[in-house]
Parts: structure tokens; C-alpha cells; sequence
């Protein structure tokens, strides 16, 4: 799959590019107000509790300054992705303990026919592991910029 | 939402996470995640399951066991279980704390 594929299941609606939180908690309360007030969401406690045991798996920050909470519930009916940056940095729990700066967060339905989300989210994680890029992302000015860097123009 | 639906919901979610992680953990892994959190999660769902109350948890084990999924979203005023109309009674402001059940097949029905 990619990039360009991937980024049909986000919008400018669902693009954070300052998020306030410094710690884990509030970042992903912060994150699932972002969905909520991106889309038509009527239960974001499910999404939110839903992430939550995901982190309690293992911390999805995994890239050098990147996390990628994701999962799948029935609170949502398709596939979507939120895109976040931080400037100051959140503590996600990272396992190399750096600051987390830029979130991907993956949203699926628990039907989610031929795997659309892993395929996503391998894609994305491919995607971001170059140093360069990901300094273009903390510098994008606004979302068209952010999706472009993504793209590699 | 109906709280012990709210609960149902997380439940199966969860299910689904673990199940994901028993079926394709190696390809979660070769990503660079990690899933040693396992027991840690089968743990909060016993938890969870804990706060249902028997009955409609013995209703959700026996729903679970035949469909796949117990609780299923109402998409188009259709049980996406077996696509039966939902009358449009059962979204009636009176009913909006109520726990639902499709009439046609049995499932707890969800408004996402
Ligand atoms: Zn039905």
C-alpha cells in the first residue's frame, strides 16, 4: 500500500498540530477529542478506553519520536487516522525514553476486510523512519504541507 | 449509552485485541511492537467482565459463542448481524438508556 493510499483515510479536520499534552494520559484524552471533534463520534470513552488497553500491551511508541496508537473498536465505522505533532515533546513511554513529537493514531472497525489497518499502519511506520522526513513533518507549516512531506514532494 | 453496554462493548474490543495479538503478534512484532502487556490485558478483561452482571454476561458468552460477536452497530436502521430493519421505536429518546436487542437474530445492538 502507500502513502498516498493511506493518507485517503485522514482529513485537515483530523491533523493536530500543536497538541498541549506532556504526558501520556493527556495526550491520548487530547488525541481522542481531536477524533471527536473531526468526525462524527458519538462514544469517545470506548475509543479512549480502547487505546488505553492497547498501551498496556506495550507503549506504540516505537519510532524515534514517533508513536502510532491504533486499534480496532466498534465505536468507529471506518478506517481513520489522526496525525498529531508536539514541539515541547510528550512522555509516551518510549522505549528509548526520547520525548514522543509526532503521532499517528490508527482507528479501525473490528471488520475491517483484507487488513486495510495493519497494511496502514506498516506502511506509515515504513514511511516515517527517515531522519530527514521527519524534520520536514516537525517544520510543515499546515496539513497540506505535513500530507506533501509525507508523499515526498 | 446504556453503562453495562458501554462495558459490553469495551469487552469485546478488547477480545478482539487479544485474539489479534494470539493470531498475529509476530507481524505486530516485526512492525516493533512490542505485546508483552498480554497477561496484563487478559487480566483487565477478567476485570471487566466482573462488572457485567451474570445474566446478560451469560447472554453475551452464549451470543459470542454463536456469532462470532455479540454486540453489533446499527448502521441505516440495520442490525449489521443479520441486516433486519431496527424499528424506529428502538431509537426513541425513551430507549436511548435502554439495552437493545435485535429481534430478528438476538444481538445487542450498538449506536456508534
Ligand atoms: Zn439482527
Amino acid at each position: 500500500m502507500d502513502i498516498a493510499e493511506v493518507l485517503k483515510n485522514t482529513s485537515p479536520e483530523l491533523f493536530l498540530p500543536d497538541l498541549k499534552a506532556t504526558d501520556k494520559e493527556s495526550a491520548l484524552s487530547e488525541l481522542v477529542a481531536g477524533l471527536t471533534a473531526g468526525m462524527d463520534i458519538k462514544n469517545p470513552d470506548t475509543i479512549l478506553q480502547m487505546l488505553q488497553s492497547r498501551e498496556s500491551l506495550g507503549s506504540t511508541a516505537v519510532g524515534p519520536g514517533i508513536a502510532f496508537p491504533h486499534g480496532r473498536t466498534l465505536a468507529v465505522q471506518r478506517l481513520t487516522i489522526l496525525m498529531a505533532r508536539s514541539t515541547a515533546g510528550v512522555d509516551f513511554d518510549s522505549e528509548d525514553g526520547e520525548p514522543t513529537h509526532l503521532f499517528f493514531v490508527l482507528i479501525a472497525p473490528p471488520q475491517d476486510l483484507g487488513h486495510q489497518y495493519i497494511k496502514s499502519l506498516a506502511t506509515l511506520i515504513d514511511t516515517v523512519q527517515e531522519a530527514s522526513l521527519r524534520e520536514k513533518l516537525m517544520a510543515a507549516d499546515d496539513y497540506e504541507a505535513f500530507c506533501a512531506a509525507l508523499r515526498g514532494e | 449509552m446504556h453503562p453495562q453496554l458501554q462495558l459490553l462493548v469495551a469487552l469485546q474490543d478488547m477480545t478482539g485485541m487479544i485474539k489479534e495479538v494470539e493470531e498475529k503478534g509476530s507481524e505486530l512484532e516485526g512492525m516493533g511492537f512490542k505485546t508483552a502487556g498480554l497477561d496484563d490485558l487478559k487480566r483487565a478483561r477478567e476485570e471487566l467482565e466482573g462488572q457485567i452482571e451474570p445474566q446478560l454476561m451469560g447472554a453475551f458468552q452464549r451470543l459470542t459463542a454463536k456469532f462470532g460477536r455479540a454486540v453489533v452497530p446499527v448502521v441505516g436502521n440495520h442490525c449489521t448481524g443479520c441486516f433486519a430493519q431496527i424499528p424506529s421505536s428502538f431509537v426513541s429518546k425513551t430507549n436511548a438508556g435502554k439495552l437493545q436487542r435485535c429481534e430478528s437474530c438476538g444481538r445487542i445492538l450498538y449506536w456508534p
